[in-house]
């Protein structure tokens, strides 16, 4: 009986869901395809290690980033394209502020507020970096906070908020062409190249020795961590108790109930991309100093990715943007095992679309900001 | 005094000849003050999509006031309409002497109105206790004589303060819902269809907690289709059709006239 019941329950599977056993394959060649390269030492610990902290700290400052896109999402009920370049946006002033702090004295002070625009100046050489020059970092970041957050706020009060009751549709394609305004903005101010803002040789950097080879950590990914996880912390405690953040909750969960019950939702709104606002400014501007380049395009690339992670965690959701995120992150880092890293990207995207085959609501389905 | 007013200004002229057409309506200007909440000639809708056409309807201080109808008739229309989350047409919407027609949804709750909504009508996402905090968020602190109260109103709310409102049952939500209307103490509580979806023994005691809140001193304008007893409990009745007023009267003789029992009530 053994033999024919697990072939006939077998069957039912692959009809009821060949797609599951396809998944499931795949993902045991995965493992296999790992362990034996672990064990015959053609894949080593120490590189999975490496990629695996590389994917994690993308993974956070696509969650960072995503926050505010799922805030405006749930509380505006519409899909920010133009999210990316209050990325790029943040980056950039903040930045320039930084330049400005380290580099006074030492170049001029256009070459220093365009960022070193044509290559006037190189952060390199300006020894920009968070034990090097510490007050210009962290005042930077808390301008491109600021930056984004005004930034954010004007372009509501004069595109969006004319437009708040038209459909969700209508706010989007304003937004995908808020989104090349922006960036062309920031094309004419800052020009296009792609500057280094510090040189990965000088951050300081303790090394591992882990079985089969070595493994760093960096000063900018201790940073990034700390700023992350500290943000999001702060996130989760305003949401949960403080009475605007309950409000924020009450209000992408009920608009209409939000409004009977008395809360501004118009002050809500502004609350709303105050925080998501300043948390993509600072994410722009921790990511330019992780991976130490800044171009114009840095903030809609990474908008791709803060999508896919947001739709992946349940849109709407903080928790599910700061999960979708690590997953799309390590995703992307750690593709690079079995298939070469090109591909990283796609394989993000893959994931995600895999994942919401299984959970067409995302990973927090059903949740709003709470 | 709800009954002098009641009787005097509504009632006494048709009191020989069963309800009134609402139609027939005679306004009895002399009077200063006739109600707490005023409702004239109230056009309203949503878009271009008129439903209410003239609605007229008062409740006086302290009063309990249904509205019965038939499906669709624009009974919770008429609720949003107080509260500013309709297309207003025309007409007036006023509330202890200030004309509320044009006041935003969210300032309707400083006048000392609270509403509970037939749908949706609590935070989902938010646990019992948080739901009752945004009953009195225009409040600088939450109120915590007002939260005992409902509190001992409500018993079932206390013991699963900390539940996502989402996850409880329909009734318990219906007593959470009626408790964060109660949080600012209104002196008019607007109720839409509040035994709606209720197992058939929570009914009565919704009812029964609906008669406390009403003899507390807060005066009620409740929407039900569980008409029969609605009137048996209210003070008045209006009855909606077509987004018209159809009949007005004391509950109980729109219980026992002929026409209202036929065409409403199912005999
Ligand atoms: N949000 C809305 N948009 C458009 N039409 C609506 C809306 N809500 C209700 N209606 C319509 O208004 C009419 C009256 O609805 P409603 O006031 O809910 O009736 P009742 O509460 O008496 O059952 C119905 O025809 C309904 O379809
Ligand atoms: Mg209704």
């Amino acid at each position: 009986m053994g033999v024919s019941e697990t072939y006939a329950r077998g069957r039912r599977l692959a009809g009821e869901q060949p797609f599951a056993i396809v998944v499931g394959l795949v993902a045991v060649w995965l493992v296999w395809f790992l362990v034996e390269g672990l064990v015959t030492g053609r894949i080593r610990v120490s590189n999975v290690l490496s990629y695996a902290w590389d994917g994690l700290l993308r993974g956070l400052i696509v969650g960072l980033a995503g926050i505010g896109l799922s805030m405006t999402y749930s509380i505006l009920n519409f899909a920010n394209f133009s999210h990316g370049d209050y990325i790029t946006s943040g980056a950039f002033s903040g930045w320039a502020v930084t330049y400005l702090l380290a580099g006074l004295g030492e170049a001029n002070i256009g070459s220093l507020l365009l960022v070193g625009a044509g290559g006037s100046v190189f952060g390199g050489a300006l020894g920009i970096g968070i034990t090097t020059s510490p007050l210009a970092v962290v005042v930077g970041m808390l301008i491109a906070g600021a930056a984004s957050i005004g930034l954010a706020l004007f372009i509501d009060r004069f595109v969006y908020k004319p437009i708040r009751d038209e459909s969700g549709i209508a706010l989007l394609i304003t937004s995908v062409g808020v989104a090349f305004a922006l960036r062309y903005i920031i094309v004419f101010v800052f020009g296009t190249d792609v500057r280094g803002t510090t040189s990965a040789g000088e951050v300081p950097r303790v090394s591992f020795y882990l079985i089969d080879g070595s493994f760093r950590i960096n000063a900018h990914d201790i940073t990034l961590l700390v700023v992350a996880v500290g943000l999001m912390l702060g996130v989760h405690l305003l949401l949960q108790t403080t009475k605007l953040g309950k409000a924020m909750r009450a209000m992408s969960d009920n608009e209409d109930l939000a409004r009977i019950t008395g809360i501004p939702t118009e002050q809500v709104i502004r609350a709303t991309w105050i925080v998501g606002g300043g948390l993509t400014g600072i994410a722009g501007y921790m990511f330019v100093l992780w991976k130490g380049t800044l171009g114009f395009n840095d903030g809609w690339l990474l908008l791709l990715l803060v999508f896919a992670a947001v739709i992946l965690g349940g849109i709407g959701s903080i928790y599910g943007a700061i999960a979708g995120g690590i997953v799309i992150g390590l995703t992307a880092s750690m593709s690079v095992i079995w298939i070469p890293s090109e591909f990283g990207r796609a394989a993000a995207f893959f994931v995600m679309i895999v994942i919401l085959l299984f959970k067409p609501q995302g990973i927090f389905s059903g949740r709003t900001t709470a | 005094m709800k009954y002098e007013f009641v009787e005097t200004f509504l009632l006494a002229p048709r009191a020989l000849c069963g309800p009134r057409l609402a139609t027939s309506h005679s306004r009895t200007p002399e009077v200063v003050r006739v109600s707490l909440l005023e409702v004239r000639d109230l056009d309203a809708g949503y878009g271009e999509l008129q439903i209410l056409t003239d609605v007229d309807l008062d409740v006086a201080d302290e009063e309990y006031v249904t509205i019965v109808g038939p499906n669709g008739a624009g009974k919770s229309t008429v609720m949003k309409s107080v509260f500013g989350l309709t297309t207003h047409m025309g007409g007036t919407v006023t509330f202890a002497d200030e004309d509320i027609t044009a006041t935003k949804p969210e300032d309707v709750i400083h006048k000392g109105l609270g509403y509970v909504p037939q749908n949706d009508n609590v935070f989902a996402e938010l646990n019992v206790e948080e739901n009752l905090e945004m009953g009195a968020y225009i409040l600088d602190e939450v109120p915590q004589d007002a939260l005992r109260m409902v509190y001992d109103r409500f018993p079932i709310l206390e013991e699963r303060k900390d539940q996502k409102a989402g996850t409880m049952s329909g009734g318990q939500q219906q007593m959470l819902a009626m408790g964060r209307a109660l949080m600012l103490d209104p002196d008019l509580l607007l109720l839409d269809e509040p035994s709606a979806g209720l197992a058939p023994d929570l009914v009565d005691e919704m009812f029964d907690k609906i008669d406390e809140i009403n003899e507390a001193g807060t005066a009620v304008l409740m929407v039900e289709q569980n008409a029969k007893e609605a009137l048996r409990r209210c003070d008045r009745g209006y009855v909606l059709v077509n987004g018209q007023n159809r009949y007005v009267d004391e509950g109980d003789k729109l219980l026992n006239d002929e026409d209202v029992r036929q065409d409403f009530l199912g005999g």
